[in-house]
């Protein structure tokens, strides 16, 4: 019993570390004009048709999109902007930040005003 | 002379008309949406399709009870201009449509009519405060035109994120042309939450509106 637990232990904390590595990289963007949740809608279903990306996070109250790539995907900026801006919205600033395995570089922000 | 100028304010004023049930007309790429309007004298279904953020295509089918007529159409709808601020939006729209109009055959000759609506709105919105105008004119035939013009004010009393149940207080006045310019003030409350946006109103007349959004 005590070889089951110590066994179990070791896969959950193999888990916990391991899963990061996987995690794509993730983007940050602050866009312009979502206030309802048709908004925050349009964008998780024009991203999600978006092969690189793996999940969206539309937050109203900062008027943040958190976009999470698959790993080994990329999706430029500008593809990014296009893909708001088609949908109605105006970007104001990009931010990326790496995944945890590769090495902790900052973010570099891109700021993208028409 | 006289002519042109009362063609001149037609046209003018029938590019500034809609109808309450259509707000937010066009809706995201590749979206749907299905917007359904029921009020003591009238009933509406609109369902459209928008190939960009700019515009939408649908069937809009509207029985009016008042006028005793039903109008089939092909609704066209333009976005055409959006203003994005860091906690606020504005939108103009222009929305028009083209079809056949029924009745019962009492007044249009053969039971139908060649019939159209065209017109416009505007709405600004935090996620606080929302206000809206529109005004449409519809027409049958060769009959006198129907003219709606509508405004609303309202007011969140919370605010929620994405996903949250929204709960707005609104006011809307209404004035239609077989009313002349009286005014018909209505309270609604608008419940939303995700892709549906349902409202519930009574006027001062003692009038029931409902109407019902479902995007996706």
């Amino acid at each position: 019993m005590k070889l089951f637990k110590l066994v179990s232990l070791v896969i959950v904390i193999c888990v916990s570390v391991a899963l990061p590595v996987f995690a794509g990289e993730m983007i940050h963007v602050k866009v312009n004009g979502l206030v309802c949740d048709f908004c925050a809608r349009a964008l998780e279903k024009v991203f999600l048709k978006h092969e690189s990306v793996s999940k969206i996070s539309v937050n109203l109250n900062n008027g943040t999109v958190d976009i999470e790539l698959k790993h080994d995907h990329d999706i430029s900026d500008e593809t990014v902007s296009k893909l708001i801006t088609d949908s109605g919205y105006n970007v104001v600033k990009i931010d990326r930040a790496k995944p945890i395995e590769h090495a902790p570089s900052p973010a570099l922000p891109v700021d993208i005003n028409d | 002379m006289l002519r042109y100028t009362w063609l001149f304010i037609s046209l003018f004023i029938s590019l500034f008309m809609s109808d309450l049930a259509n707000a937010r007309p066009v809706s995201y790429p590749g979206g749907w949406t299905s917007m359904a309007h029921y009020s003591t004298n009238l009933w509406s279904w609109h369902g459209h399709y928008s190939p960009t953020a700019r515009n939408s295509i649908g069937y809009k089918v509207v029985t009016d009870s008042e006028y005793d007529y039903t109008l089939q159409s092909v609704a066209y709808n333009v976005l055409l201009k959006r203003w994005n601020r860091p906690a606020s939006q504005a939108n103009l729209y222009i929305k028009s449509g083209i079809g056949v109009a029924t009745d019962d055959g009492r007044t249009f000759r053969g039971g139908s009519t060649n019939a159209g609506y065209s017109g416009f709105s505007m709405d600004w919105e935090d996620r606080r405060y929302f206000t809206s105008y529109e005004s449409s004119v519809t027409q049958l035939g060769g009959y006198d035109a129907i003219s709606h013009q509508s405004a609303r004010v309202g007011i969140a009393p919370y605010i929620g994120d994405y996903g949250d149940l929204h709960t707005w207080i609104m006011l809307q006045v209404d004035q239609h042309s077989t009313d002349g310019p009286d005014l018909v003030p209505t309270v609604l409350i608008r419940l939303f939450k995700g892709i549906n946006l349902v409202e519930f109103g009574l006027s001062s007349v003692g009038d029931v509106t409902l109407n019902w959004i479902y995007r996706y």
